[in-house]
């Protein structure tokens, strides 16, 4: 027995995150079930879920370190600092985004396990596509993850625009996946592999330049059923109307799980599979970085609601991170930090629309953050943290995550790019400080109602604006880090 | 001495941060605090004109590790003209908080961002490598927008937005320099070393020298402003608060024209000597535009607004010119202009605390009704005119006198702006303050109080010390001049 398991790489610890949150999941389901149990029941186990989860990420890198770079389950599940660095910005995802999730839950009162659960799942679903080597355990992390995501869109049935935020983005996600795995199809077609190494190994036998049409055409097609989920244009139609017709308690769950795990995938695909034939696909990732660049700045400095400007910033800040991962390993671990700040200011945004906004609703109309200053003084600062830092203004952790990725695009002379990621930082500061403008400037006649935080919210918010200024003042150490990650490419 | 200079930046920000500590009730208490605390850095700067050898060069004082892995060290230092620079930031800031009137005295968020402006603003004068300067320069922004948005005029929102978008892209060439000089620099040495010192020693072919002081020339002149890139200066100056006003002609502009003499010029000489005469050009234009385009305005403020973009035109026409008397002219025409114009800028204000308009036709006579308010504004309108005898005076006449040789026919078109400084200012002196005081509105103004002549005393000492005695700053200027012009003579090889 021990022998078989050895044989297929049979470990438990490496998809323990999964498990952990698959089992936390479970367990709400049966208390629900069968047992009446009162609301702090339900928190304290998703909590303690939640902590569990971080806590089997930790013991992964104690295998990490005893094996290094190792593969499992018959090269299913491959534990790499990509896959580690999956796990650690999902666990730190599902613990910053917990209070909102939980609160915004709570606000669905008979639907609020249910809710949990698809967050959980959810999560798990992306923990399995992180920690991916074969393509397939890719695509079903992928699903496990996105329908999940589509049910959470959809939370709030009352609601007209929720509805359409989940019927879009179930019928574009779903085409995306079928691209997805049709891209994978041709993929085996060609070397009928699907683990991402044997993949390499393929192209490095047959040689980069006699590589199969099939293959690049399904290269190219796993790669836009990835810039997808990631909201890259031209692939971001479905982004302004997810975010705004989402429950808004959600939405910074949604739209940074799904970035984080499909970022390391690409990351992964062009570093590892792909690395022979990557300058094939040049012009492809140009126009997708540019006209993210450029479409996202244009529509993001006209949007007259909050969430759907976001939505068109994150396709900036997309076509930012996609640039350093596909110009080489300096660029990747540029966009490894760029990713990792990008995500916590995310986040920290959310969890204040959130709460100015209520939970459930969708539309947030930029009007209504009028007065902010006046009306919260902690929580108007916090915002304009993290809106500077989006735009990448000094002392933020934005503006330097932004310099070393210009730093090293320039490095490999790609001066086109530079040029027009230069140019939508122009743009950014426009559209980023149009809300800080409403929200602290702009006098306004009839205040908004009185928010009171609890505490639990203070804690997360200072917590994250910390961290956004203390990566901008200090960030050699997360810089180190986001070096250690692509070392084994170097 | 390491922790002096780190005071500049630092004590500034723990001021704020103790004016934002007050409780709104105690509203008497805000100015007072502001002032006593504004004074330490002045007193820190006085103390350091005494006790430290500031006649030097750029001289480099600590280093911080910043991203180890790509070896980028944060840098700090000072040199002369960092000093004096700072010291006018110091004084300017101390004396703009006593000059506004109660409805900003009561604002701490108003003090607040003054004193973090005077950290950023320091900061840039004190930087020691690009990283550093481009953190400051961009990091004085934020205090910037929201001193405009929210105490500014009507209308507040477009000035603001193209200030700070003009500044922005101005500034992401900056950026671009800043990376390629940090490319290269890892190309020749293997890490992207950004501090003066290695890009001074890095060596550097012509064309990637063009291309870099292009690239930082063009962000710095947004800031000056050079005469295409000028038109976010007059709104600006209409819009903002008047201590906003007297910080942004006194300070900011001065920054644009710092980098270029620390950075673009001595690293980028090269590109410098290709484009000097574009240069040029462009600031005759400006001299002769802004002082034509300022005889016609109608509102005094805009009026003072268009005699900067005159007056920071001869600074970077001396810069320009390249010779040592002209750059050191050009160093000195910065101070003057932070005093001058920081002291129109001043008075302007108190007369619109009185009479809340800015129309030049609303006055007439007030000499009869304000005659301390009459001369102290005359007195000034002299210093900016350049009067012999005041501080005006010695920068540009300077300047005229070095670009001369170079530029033989742009500078005797320059040498015209003199005179058009003459028209603009007399006449508008001789609108608002001459003549029949025949608007009763006019007739009860009040003179100066003594807080007021407080405010504005000192830099009118200034204009007249200065004026009598201009070797005091030049002493601590030649250091730094002298290096520029090394680079400048060491590759055109003439001495003059």
């Amino acid at each position: 027995m021990s022998e078989i398991s050895a044989a297929i790489g049979f470990n438990l610890i490496v998809i323990s995150p999964t498990i952990a949150l698959v089992g936390t999941a479970l367990a709400l389901l049966f208390f629900t079930i069968t047992i009446e149990s009162n609301e702090i029941v339900k928190k304290s186990i998703t909590f303690l879920g939640m902590l569990i989860t971080s806590f089997c990420v930790f013991l992964k890198f104690g295998l990490f370190f005893e094996n290094g770079v190792s593969s499992y389950f018959t090269q299913k599940i491959l534990l790499d600092e990509f896959s580690l660095f999956g796990n650690v910005l999902i666990s730190l995802i599902l613990l910053f985004n917990f209070l909102p999730i939980w609160d915004s839950s709570k606000q669905l009162k008979e639907k609020t396990t249910e809710a949990i659960i698809l967050t959980l799942m959810s999560a798990s679903g992306f923990m399995l596509m992180v920690d991916s080597e074969n393509l397939i355990m890719l695509f079903i992390g992928l699903e496990i993850g996105s329908i999940s995501l589509y049910a959470l869109a959809g939370l709030n049935r009352g609601d007209k625009l929720s509805n359409e935020a989940s019927l879009k983005y179930f019928l574009l996600g779903s085409l995306a996946s079928c691209i997805l795995i049709y891209g994978v199809s041709l993929v085996y077609v060609s070397f009928s592999v699907f683990s991402v190494y044997n993949f390499a190994l393929g192209i490095a036998y047959v040689g980069p330049d006699s590589v199969p049409l099939t293959t690049s055409i399904g290269v190219l097609l796993i790669f836009i059923g990835l810039l997808f989920k990631i909201a890259a244009a031209p692939f971001q139609s479905w982004a302004p109307d997810v975010y705004q017709g989402s429950p808004t308690g959600y939405v910074g769950f949604m739209s940074s799980i799904a970035k984080v795990s499909s970022f390391i995938v690409i990351a992964r695909l062009c570093l590892v599979s792909t690395n022979l034939i990557i300058e094939n696909f040049n012009i492809f990732f140009l126009i997708v970085i540019v006209s993210s660049a450029l479409i996202g700045s244009l529509f993001a400095s006209i949007q007259e609601d909050l969430k759907r400007l976001l939505a068109y910033s994150g396709v900036v800040q997309s076509g930012f991170i996609l640039s350093g991962i596909v110009s080489g390993i300096n660029g990747t671990s540029a966009s490894m930090f760029y990713l990792f700040t990008y995500i916590l200011q995310l986040i920290g945004i959310f969890i204040i629309f959130s709460i100015i906004n209520g939970k459930l609703s969708s539309e947030f109309n930029i009007q209504s953050i009028q007065g902010l200053f006046i009306n919260n003084r902690f929580l108007a600062t916090s915002f304009c943290v993290f809106m500077f830092g989006l735009a990448g203004i000094p002392l933020t952790s934005g503006f330097v995550s932004k310099f070393i990725l210009l730093t090293n695009l320039w490095a490999y002379e790609k001066y086109l790019l530079v040029s027009i990621l230069l140019l939508s930082t122009v743009a950014g500061f426009y559209f980023y400080l149009r809300p800080i403008w409403i929200a602290t400037i702009e006098k306004t006649e009839a205040p908004i109602e009185i928010l009171k935080l609890k505490k639990s919210e203070y804690l997360v918010i200072s917590t994250l604006v910390t961290l956004t200024i203390f990566f901008g003042l200090v960030p050699s150490s997360l810089i180190n880090i986001s070096r250690w990650i692509v070392r084994s490419y170097l | 001495m390491t922790g002096l200079v780190y005071s500049f930046i630092l004590l500034p920000v723990i001021n704020s941060l103790l004016v934002f500590l007050i409780p709104n009730r105690r509203k008497e208490l805000f100015r007072p605090l502001t002032v006593y605390l504004s004074l330490i850095p002045l007193g820190l700067c006085l103390y350091m004109f005494v006790n430290q050898n500031l006649k030097t060069s750029f001289l480099e004082v600590d280093s911080i590790p910043w991203i180890t892995a790509y070896g980028i060290d944060l840098i700090i230092g000072f040199s002369g003209m960092s000093f004096l620079l700072i010291t006018l930031n110091c004084l300017l800031v101390l004396l703009s908080i006593l000059s506004v009137n109660q409805e900003y005295a009561e604002s701490k968020g108003f003090l607040g961002s003054i004193m973090l402006l005077q950290a950023a603003v320091n900061g840039v004068f004190l930087a020691g490598d690009l990283v550093s300067l481009f953190i400051f320069f961009e990091a004085l922004l934020i205090p910037m927008y929201f001193l405009m948005g929210i105490w500014g005029g009507s209308n507040r929102r477009y000035a603001t937005i193209k200030f700070i978008l003009y500044t922005v892209f101005g500034s992401i060439f900056i950026l671009a320099g800043t990376i390629y000089t940090g490319v290269l620099s890892y190309i020749s040495s293997g890490k992207f070393a950004l501090d003066f010192e290695s890009i001074a020693s890095m060596s550097i072919t012509t064309s990637q020298s063009e291309i870099l002081f292009l690239l930082f020339t063009f962000g710095f002149l947004v800031k000056v402003p050079l005469f295409p890139l000028h038109t976010w200066l007059p709104d600006a100056h209409v819009e903002a608060p008047t201590a906003g006003s007297i910080l942004l002609a006194g300070v900011l502009l001065k920054v644009g024209a710092y980098g270029i003499l620390r950075v673009s010029i001595p690293f980028f000489t090269e590109g410098f000597l290709r484009y000097q005469y574009i240069i040029a050009f462009l600031s005759v234009v400006g001299i002769i535009y802004g002082a034509i385009v300022a005889i016609v305005q109608i509102d005094i403020k805009k009026l003072i607004a268009y005699s900067s973009i005159s007056h920071m035109g001869f600074v970077m026409l001396g810069i320009s010119a390249g010779r040592y008397l002209s750059l050191e002219g050009a160093v000195i025409q910065m101070i003057n202009h932070g005093i001058t114009s920081g002291a129109l800028f001043m008075l302007v204000g108190f007369l619109y605390d009185r009479r809340h308009t800015r129309r030049i036709s609303d006055f007439g006579g007030l000499k009869k009704s304000m005659p301390i308010y009459a001369s102290i504004f005359l007195f000034t309108s002299f210093a900016s005119i350049g009067l012999p005898g005041l501080n005006g005076f010695v920068g540009e006449f300077m300047i005229l006198m070095g670009s001369y040789p170079t530029f033989k026919v742009l500078t005797s078109v320059a040498a015209f702006g003199v005179v058009l400084a003459a028209i603009y200012m007399l006449w508008a002196y001789q609108r608002m303050f001459n003549g029949q005081l025949d608007n009763d509105e006019n007739a009860v103004l009040s003179d100066l109080n003594s807080k007021e002549l407080v405010a504005v005393g000192p830099l009118l000492a200034l204009m007249l010390f200065i004026g009598i005695y201009p070797s005091f700053i030049e002493s601590y200027v030649v250091q730094d001049v002298s290096v520029i012009y090394e680079s400048i003579s060491n590759l055109i090889g003439v001495s003059q």
